[in-house]
């Protein structure tokens, strides 16, 4: 296969340009040979005018694609290039006049042929120039593309190939229908003209060396234009190339948009600096939004917003002061020492509009004030709030050596400025506090699991009963506990505790009352005494305010008795296979940590009784008695009692469910029980005693 | 929602209170309570006619003054309380500390 070279169209127009050119001037000069000799050469002057549309094409299409290349087209960059062109031009043009004038009457002065070459090579130039600087001119009107331009645009550049074609009608007469052709594509080069909107964009420095090259344009064109003009005068040359509609439209439009451009940069100097200031303010907006990044702190959008400010405002000195730290503590100062903003200070505070502004609770009326002192430096100064969500937080003093020196634009920008930093501060910190919120339900889960762990997997029991368990906490933790222990193959204890309040408090005390419980239980104490006991031990740890209630049953399975106490804990319900009848049972005892000294033992009864198969005994925490519905009614005790005496027949497992089901009914389908709530259900079964 | 009003009767100081105590106002009946101890109260009745409810957040603030009251020597009786609020009093073992009476004339 072949491969083709890629095509390189920038090449490819400039050779064929030169190409064009040469076949061109040999025409032309062929065409000179048969005129001097009276020789009819035989070539038609459509032939040469064809060859100049030809060349005008390649030149377009070559700047066309050269100045799309090139990557750096700044504006300055742009107008120097047609600068250049326009210079080097004129330059060539003022050589070859000094040349003739030089050979003055001489022969060669009078040479037809070297005449004709110049001018073709003036000719060429002048093609350059202009098409050249239109292209760049093109740069800069669809500087800021809009529909409408780039379809004016298309139309022009429309208009101008059929100027082009133009002259095969008009054989170069100045009749009206040139003058018309000349008008319209002048009225379009006019209406393109008004676009400048690269100008602003200038600094001030650039619009000076900006005015210095559309200068040399306007004076290179204009001498192009009436050398231009000298040509259609003259008789030596056999096919006016110059006389053409294309070029002096084009010639006009340069010199129309240069002008223009001129002029508008000329009086867009004095206000330059205004332009500059606003891109600098959009900017500091950016800066501004942007400046806080996880990690970073605040004080660096403070510093920005006093640099923006600052320079918003042409402040001579400025300060920042936070309330929210120690009473004016101060964040920041600009070029004033302490003394001067003290004296300020001062004198501010005994203004009565600052000091009702001080006082202003409502804080999203409060915006920047301007007063006036007496202050031998400072004549003015500017308080601005910083209001981050609706409290004050501080407040920033600019001061200026100018009397009345703020006016409403800056008061404004700055006010704008006040509040992008105040939004700014607030995102962080609201970022910062729900970065924080995540990691406090992180370690919540983690104590969640390490409470789940402190209740028992598997609870203790031979084959005289069966026995299950089930506790839910209202929030992450709880205060709710229940363990089971063995002391021996035929002994075994059942424990249900809860701590007084819920949540994290709650969950800590559950865990002290885990460990006392655990070590007490293992001492084979009677339930009074264990009661006894641990209430001296939790008194040690509890809070003030806070209790803790409990039940314990110690079961001997050898003798079928069971020994409780109850400390403060709501009364287990017992359901009795003989009576066929299920009944709370009843004993005194005070919650633990209430009486902190040794009379607690005087406060806690202690009851032994027997037990048959099929009796069962359910242990609850007050979470289930106290759980409301919709209507502000409790579950209650008798619900869980006529729930039992129902359900006495089945095994643990489902008479737990039934309650816990039933009382989710009664909360109703999306009612939270706002409480914990533990539930351990026990019932003795027929046993082979060995 | 609670509501706590205080009067002088006889040298006692009566603190009646109504609705709902729990977690979330028991800070108001302490308040209550640490200001009647304040004003150098000798005697505080607390009546709970018009208690609905009270948690153990609200029983734990009685519970908290028990020992403060028994050294100062200031009584406290609480009277008029509804069966199921009495109840919670009861399961507690709080009767055995706070003498509870049934009605006002009784707890005077």
């Amino acid at each position: 296969m072949i491969k083709l070279p890629p095509i390189h169209i920038g090449k490819l127009s400039m050779l064929l340009a030169i190409l064009v050119w040469l076949a061109l001037l040999f025409v032309d000069l062929v065409r000179l040979f048969g005129i001097i000799n009276t020789i009819d050469s035989g070539i038609a002057a459509e032939f040469t005018l064809i060859l100049e549309i030809l060349f005008f094409l390649s030149v377009y299409s070559f700047y066309n694609y050269s100045i799309n290349k090139n990557t750096q087209n700044d504006f300055l960059n742009l107008i120097w290039r047609a600068a250049s062109t326009g210079i080097f031009s004129v330059g060539f043009f003022l050589l070859v006049s000094l040349l003739y004038r030089l050979l003055g009457d001489s022969k060669l002065g009078q040479e037809p042929f070297l005449l004709n070459f110049f001018y073709h090579v003036k000719f060429a130039l002048v093609s350059i120039f202009l098409i050249s600087s239109s292209l760049l001119w093109k740069h800069l009107i669809l500087y800021q593309k809009s529909k409408q331009v780039v379809k004016q645009w298309q139309a022009y550049e429309f208009a101008m190939l059929v100027a082009m074609f133009f002259i095969f009608f008009n054989k170069n007469n100045l009749d009206y229908s040139f003058l018309f052709g000349m008008v319209i594509l002048l009225g379009l080069g006019l209406v393109l003209s008004s676009n400048l909107k690269w100008i602003p964009y200038l600094t001030f420095k650039e619009k000076w060396k900006s005015l210095l090259f559309l200068s040399l344009i306007i004076s290179s064109c204009i001498y192009l234009f009436s050398q231009t003009l000298e040509f259609s005068d003259s008789e030596v040359y056999p096919v006016n190339l110059t006389d053409n509609l294309f070029l002096i439209s084009l010639f006009g439009f340069i010199l129309i948009y240069a002008i223009f451009s001129f002029l508008v940069t000329l009086f867009n100097l004095p206000t330059s600096s205004v332009f500059e200031q606003k891109l600098t303010e959009a900017i500091s907006f950016q800066r501004l939004s942007q400046s806080i990044q996880p990690g970073e702190n605040e004080e660096q959008v403070l510093d920005i917003l006093m640099d923006s400010c600052m320079s918003a405002s042409y402040a001579d000195a400025a300060w920042l002061e936070m309330s929210a730290y120690e009473s004016g503590s101060l964040l920041q100062d600009r070029s004033i020492d302490h003394e001067t903003r003290n004296e300020l200070a001062e004198l501010i505070g005994k203004q009565k509009v600052a000091q009702e502004w001080a006082a202003e609770n409502q804080t999203e009326k409060l915006s920047p004030i301007t007063l006036r002192l007496g202050h031998p430096k400072f004549e003015s100064v500017l308080l601005v709030p910083l209001i981050i969500n609706k409290q004050a937080i501080g407040k920033m003093v600019l001061c200026k050596e100018v009397r009345d020196g703020f006016n409403k634009e800056m008061v404004n920008i700055i006010t704008t400025f006040a509040r992008q930093a105040s939004i700014a501060v607030e995102n962080h910190r609201l970022l910062n506090q729900a970065i924080q919120n995540e990691r406090y339900q992180e370690e919540l889960k983690i104590a969640q699991r390490v409470q789940k762990a402190l209740l028992p997997t598997k609870l203790d029991h031979n084959g005289a009963f069966d026995i299950c368990a089930y506790s839910n906490a209202a929030d992450e933790v709880g205060g709710d506990y229940y363990d089971t222990y063995k002391l021996d193959e035929d002994r075994f204890v059942f424990i249900i505790g809860d701590v007084s309040g819920k949540g994290t408090s709650a969950a800590f005390h559950m865990a002290q009352m885990k460990g006392i419980f655990q070590s007490l239980i293992q001492l084979d104490l009677s339930p009074a005494e264990f009661m006894a006991r641990s209430n001296s031990a939790l008194g040690k740890c509890l809070e003030k305010n806070h209790f803790i209630t409990a039940s314990i049953f110690i079961i001997d399975t050898q003798k079928n008795i069971v020994r409780h106490a109850r400390a403060g804990h709501v009364p287990t319900l017992m359901h009795s296979f003989a009576d066929q009848k299920s009944d709370y049972l009843a004993i005194d005892g005070l919650g633990l940590g209430i009486l902190r000294n040794k009379q607690y033992i005087n406060h806690v009864e202690e009851k032994t009784f027997k037990y048959q198969p099929g009796d069962v005994l359910v242990l609850f925490t007050d979470g289930i008695v106290e759980a409301k519905n919709e209507k502000s009614l409790q579950f209650g005790f008798e619900r869980i009692r006529s729930l039992l005496e129902i359900s006495h027949h089945q095994g643990p497992r489902e008479i737990q469910a039934k309650i816990i089901d039933s009382l989710h009914s009664f909360v109703g389908g999306d009612g939270l029980i706002d409480d914990d709530y533990s539930i351990m259900v026990v019932k003795f079964n027929e046993y082979q005693k060995n | 929602m609670i509501s706590i009003e205080t009067q002088k009767e006889n040298g006692h100081d009566l603190l009646i209170l109504r609705g709902e105590v729990d977690a979330s106002n028991s800070v108001m009946l302490d308040q209550a309570i640490q200001k009647l101890l304040d004003d150098g109260s000798k005697s505080i009745l607390v009546n709970g006619e018009g208690l609905e409810y009270i948690s153990s957040a609200g029983l734990g603030v009685f519970m908290s003054y028990l020992e403060d009251l028994q050294e100062r020597d200031i009584d406290l009786k609480i009277y008029s309380l509804t069966p199921r609020v009495f109840e919670v009093f009861k399961i507690l073992g709080l009767d055995q500390l706070i003498p509870i009476f049934p009605d006002k004339t009784s707890a005077f």
